[in-house]
């Protein structure tokens, strides 16, 4: 299964919407409820998920799920 | 009243109180929600309907988590942000009700903090429990 593919029902169930797709490229434009709550509440579920923590301010220059995707990857290596 | 700030956080932590369910609190919670619901203000209906006397509101023993997070654990910087709460035992007036919470999961990226939290009653029967989150204001 790929990265992308596990994050999917961490995005359904945090959204509260299973008709969620989402591709390298979505960004918080393009989920209606992706406000500074569940912006947390998603971050919380990732580092849950993937036993990982991110550094502060290490999410801030994000620019679409790839970019964040490639960064749970790096940390997830690292843990490995 | 406490004043845990995130940096104090740890897993494991916790923190307890006690309170006891009066009549007074049911005639007040009564007033404030409105909900006139009999199983919470008859007697005879909640008997008939298979419990030992009038059922305190689920949302009035809920409220006692707002206490535990708002003085208790973490207390004064306390922004509460989600709860989820269910109820596995009904409480009467009368019961004396231990709240405990414990951390169990701290995010340093975003400051949030979750809490599981649950309540005993006299019997040392778990009556509620909830999963709390919390961020702390600097």
């Amino acid at each position: 299964m790929s990265m992308l593919e596990k994050l999917q029902p961490i995005f359904r169930e945090i959204f509260d919407d299973e008709s969620i797709i989402i591709t390298k490229q979505t960004t918080a434009n393009d989920i209606e409820d992706w406000d500074s709550l569940t912006h947390i509440n998603l971050i919380v579920a990732i580092e849950k998920h993937f036993n990982i923590k991110f550094a502060l301010g290490e999410l801030q220059s994000l620019q679409n799920v790839g970019e964040m995707l490639a960064l749970i990857e790096e940390k997830v290596k690292k843990n490995e | 009243m406490n004043e845990y700030k995130l940096k104090d956080m740890i897993v494991g932590l916790t923190q307890s109180f006690s309170v006891d369910i009066t009549n007074e609190m049911m005639d007040l919670f009564l007033r404030l929600s409105g909900d006139n619901n009999p199983l919470h203000i008859q007697r005879e209906f909640a008997k008939g309907m298979g419990f030992s006397d009038r059922v305190v509101y689920g949302m009035l023993t809920s409220s006692f988590y707002s206490t535990l997070a708002g003085v208790y654990l973490p207390g004064k910087y306390c922004l509460l942000t989600g709860i989820d709460v269910s109820f596995h035992k009904p409480v009467y007036v009368g019961d004396r009700l231990t709240i405990t919470g414990e951390i169990e999961f701290i995010s340093e990226s975003t400051g949030q903090v979750e809490m599981k939290a649950r309540i005993l009653n006299q019997k040392n029967e778990k009556v509620s429990k909830s999963k709390i989150k919390f961020s702390l204001l600097e």
